[in-house]
């Protein structure tokens, strides 16, 4: 890191920050991670995710974004260091699962209906013997209905993954994390092969949903889209976390000037 | 570029030496062996003219055997690789488990189907059982071993996507693992049954059933007539099961565009 964007970084972390009055749902403290025989990907990380807010991380390829969120969705485990869950447990049902990941290519299975790829978020509170000859709770299957009815893929719920296109396959990666019923939604650069209009679409979407209720964190190297749909900004670097802050009153070369 | 076409040379001069070597050890085209043996052979052609349609019926059940004899051993031998194969992928479990597992999987594939037919005719004594069992435990071993690998093979964001919401490894199975391999699972059982044809027929030369037991009762009593008869309906059977087998596939297995 350069003198230069150090200064940056300060500046911006500077900004007047709102958000502190929001009760978290994460806390991530010192997180160490790397795969063996490399060198760290992550080294010390403290980031605190909070409520209804869509959180942008930003950085570059390598920077560690998506190493941080598979920590955060307990897909691997850090050397050192500790992930929380500061959510009311009271307010959780049995069905359902605090966090939801959607990788970068959306993880759907391509060879099966959309129905059924949004009825996998279920299978965490589904026993498995049902599961197994495709049995759900009606209550289940009706939920999956409903929420592939709002956002718009309701009359496709019969056609197989691979037919879809690209931002109707990006509803049914969040219908599938939607029926975990989670607070929050851990999102690998989802959009970054979406033409503008479907990310713009698909962004709303995301937008609407942290209104209702429901965090979101999403990794992405596109400064325009942090300006234009985050509530924070955490920029990464080299395993680092440069700067955590409200994006209202940030300017992109700021953010530019940090991730360079 | 020049060392490499050097290379080259000297690897085909060592392939042909090494061949022509073999031949002329096993006296493949010795005059004194080779000129005999033709003449043997058209002479042997001779005697399995013309066909003997007259025993037809009983060749045709034998066939019908030997049909059933393959689908009930391909059908088990698929039923006990899949679980086989899910303790065998590295994707579900820690190295104890899939050792065990690809090791059992090994010795299952080291035996020769043929073999199996002896060993099942020891077990259940002469007939069309010892047969199947025998096509099933080879099916295993060949399925098993080609499903794990497609198992561990599946896109990991995939398993990731399924595996973050909670699910337990029989439901991973079910949702990810299996629809995303379902074309290799298909194919593979579809192109296994087609040559479990084919292997159920030398069953019969062990007594193990079907077909290939009249064959050698034919060729041992030197009834070729009868024998011709037998590859007839077996070359047609056979060019038939793999016309509808490749006919099944192409209906089943879709092509999946990539995202």
């Amino acid at each position: 890191m350069n003198h230069k964007n150090h200064a940056n970084c300060d500046h911006v972390s500077h900004f007047i920050d709102g958000d502190h009055k929001r009760s978290s749902v994460l806390k991530a403290t010192n997180l160490w991670f790397k795969y063996e025989g490399q060198k760290s990907l992550l080294q010390g990380v403290n980031l605190e995710i909070r409520q209804n807010l869509v959180t942008m991380i930003l950085g570059r390829s390598g920077s560690g974004k998506t190493t941080l969120l598979k920590l955060l969705g307990n897909l691997i485990t850090p050397q050192k260091g500790k992930v929380e869950w500061l959510a009311a447990d009271a307010n959780r049902s049995a069905y359902s699962m605090p966090i939801a990941y959607i990788p970068q290519s959306l993880g759907l299975v391509r060879n099966m209906s959309v129905l059924d790829n949004t009825l996998t978020g279920a299978l965490g509170y589904t026993p498995t013997a049902f599961t197994l000859i495709k049995q759900f709770r009606r209550e289940t299957l009706s939920d999956a209905e409903e929420i592939l009815k709002t956002l718009g893929i309701g009359d496709k719920k019969h056609r197989k993954v691979c037919t879809l296109s690209g931002g109707e396959r990006q509803r049914v990666a969040i219908a599938r994390a939607l029926m975990l019923n989670p607070n929050l939604i851990l999102a690998d650069e989802f959009v970054s092969q979406l033409d503008p209009v479907t990310t713009m679409e698909i962004l709303d979407m995301v937008r609407q949903l942290a209104q209702s209720g429901i965090s979101f964190l999403v990794t992405t190297h596109d400064v325009e889209l942090v300006q234009k749909y985050a509530d924070r900004v955490v920029i990464m670097k080299e395993g680092h976390i440069l700067c955590d802050h409200a994006t209202s009153g940030m300017v992109v070369d700021e953010m530019l000037g940090c991730i360079k | 570029m020049k060392q490499q076409g050097h290379l080259e040379k000297i690897i085909f001069t060592l392939i042909f030496g090494i061949s022509s070597f073999f031949i002329w050890q096993l006296k493949l085209f010795d005059p004194q062996v080779f000129f005999p043996g033709l003449k043997r052979l058209a002479q042997f052609c001779s005697y399995l003219f013309p066909p003997n349609f007259d025993i037809l019926p009983s060749v045709l059940w034998a066939m019908w055997e030997t049909i059933q004899i393959a689908l009930a051993g391909t059908i088990l031998g698929f039923l006990m690789s899949l679980p086989l194969a899910f303790l065998g992928a590295k994707t579900f479990f820690g190295p104890t488990v899939t050792i065990i597992a690809r090791g059992f999987i090994g010795a299952i594939r080291t035996i020769p189907s043929i073999l199996y037919g002896v060993v099942f005719v020891v077990a259940f004594g002469l007939g069309p059982q010892a047969g199947a069992w025998g096509v099933a435990f080879y099916t295993l071993g060949y399925l098993a071993k080609i499903y794990y690998e497609a198992f561990e093979a599946v896109d990991q964001e995939v398993m990731e996507a399924v595996r973050s919401t909670g699910c337990s490894k029989l439901q991973l199975l079910r949702f990810a693992v299996m629809p995303e391999t379902a074309n290799t699972i298909i194919s593979q059982v579809l192109f296994m049954f087609e040559y479990n044809i084919r292997s159920s027929t030398i069953m019969g030369f062990v007594g193990a059933g079907g077909i290939g037991y009249y064959m050698l009762g034919y060729v041992q009593m030197l009834q070729y007539q009868n024998l011709l008869t037998t590859l007839i309906v077996t070359f047609f059977v056979v060019m038939m099961i793999d016309f509808l087998s490749f006919r099944l596939r192409s209906m089943i297995v879709v092509a999946i565009p990539k995202p």
